[in-house]
């Protein structure tokens, strides 16, 4: 087997790639709505489509950081796993505001996409609301006066909630995901994270009962 | 008294003579359903087509008074349809109608005449992002008879086409036009329906 830093250089890299590949999707795979913006309308929404991936690749690592299966536990240690998990949830906030300004901006403050046929933006608008909700409670619960097992038992739920209405609105909202390599790697990763979930979690109440 | 009893019966003439002024000119009630504002636009070779869903129209109309005559569209900006959300939206936005600060466009006749064939000019005002133009909308009177579904009512149709310079209009600037993406004419197409009693 392997030695355990080669795993964490291995698991870090494929990360890496990951981003790398989610960053590069507005540029060669662009929305026709970048065919109607120019000068700096177009650097905004460009800046805003690289923040709504960012915010993407982070809610997967979201989800996976507090699987805390045996294998990334003994890597990288569950107290950092944790750590990484709240900062991770900050991160997720700060760029998910900055997508909302940054692809609201160019058509203005007026122009929001309120409505039914806005529907894949109103599913990102809920997302948002969901996320701010989770981390602005996980953050503050002792504030909040939160019971820990009442919190928990609704935080996990609402994260697997949280990866399911960010796959909806990122397959409805962006052509560059309607078709292609796009929209395979993206079901190929979901489908590969649902996997991944159900095993950890198998194995964990096996060994628990 | 006499004085009182004088200024009431010329009180009563009043108006009495002035809503049969308005009982000469017949006011119909727009079938909204079956009335439609549609438009094309060229968008490179293409031509894209949209509508607006939302309007409301006012008919008074006698083809025997059209000194009397009056039409006034309002349409709702926001209800515009090009079956793509996200084309609606930019149509939205200050690259082309502004709709969060103009939310409405009106048309109203000022002036009507048969120009024969059966087409009435209605030259008016439009009012589009707040400006006022001079606008003349020929719309062919199709028919006028007792209307098949609704006993004790009649129907009236109209059809129109007119083309508008959007840029003449300020929908939009020439950054569009320039880069040969979409089109200055605008193919403005009106049809509707009114039904009033016999």
């Amino acid at each position: 087997m392997f030695p355990h830093k080669a795993y964490k250089i291995l698991i870090i890299f494929s990360f890496a790639v990951f981003l790398g590949g989610a960053l590069t999707v507005p540029f060669y795979y662009e929305t026709q709505t970048l065919w109607y913006k120019t000068g700096v309308d177009k650097v905004v929404l460009w800046a805003g489509q690289l923040a709504g991936l960012l915010t993407l690749v982070l809610l997967v690592l979201q989800i996976i950081l507090p699987l805390k299966g045996r294998f990334s536990e003994d890597l990288f240690g569950s107290a950092n796993l944790m750590r990484w998990h709240r900062i991770n949830g900050i991160l997720i906030v700060c760029t998910a505001i900055s997508h909302v300004v940054l692809v609201l901006a160019p058509e203005g403050i007026n122009n929001l996409p309120i409505g039914k046929k806005y529907w894949p933006e109103m599913t990102g608008e809920g997302l948002f609301l969901l996320v701010l909700i989770m981390v602005l409670s996980s953050r503050f619960r002792s504030v909040l006066k939160l019971d820990y097992t009442v919190w928990r038992t609704i935080h996990r739920p609402l994260g697997y909630l949280l990866l399911i209405l960010a796959l909806i609105h990122v397959l409805f909202v962006s052509e560059s995901f309607k078709q292609g390599i796009p929209r395979v790697v993206l079901l190929v990763i979901f489908t590969g994270l649902a996997l991944l979930i159900t095993v950890v979690k198998t194995i964990f109440w096996r060994s628990k009962s | 008294m006499k004085k009182l009893h004088l200024s009431g019966i010329l009180f009563f003439l009043l108006v009495f003579l002035s809503q049969s002024a308005f009982a000469a000119v017949r006011e119909w009630e727009v079938d909204t359903p079956h009335g439609n504002i549609y438009f094309s636009v060229d968008h490179i070779y293409a031509k894209i087509q949209g509508h607006f869903n939302q309007f409301t129209t006012k008919v008074q109309f006698d083809p025997a008074n059209l000194q009397e005559s009056r039409f006034l569209f309002e349409i709702k900006v926001d209800s515009i349809d090009t079956n793509n959300s996200k084309r609606d939206k930019h149509l939205l936005s200050a690259d082309f109608f502004d709709a969060g600060k103009y939310p409405l466009i009106t048309f109203e006749s000022k002036t009507i005449t048969n120009v024969g064939n059966g087409v009435f000019a209605l030259a008016g005002k439009l009012n589009i992002k707040g400006k006022v133009y001079d606008l003349t909308l020929p719309l062919t009177l199709a028919g006028i008879k007792d209307h098949p579904a609704v006993q004790g009512k009649q129907v009236v149709g109209f059809n129109g086409k007119i083309t508008v310079d959007r840029l003449a209009l300020g929908v939009g600037d020439e950054k569009f036009y320039k880069m040969g993406m979409v089109g200055k004419d605008v193919e403005v197409f009106v049809s509707l329906e009114a039904l009033s009693s016999k």
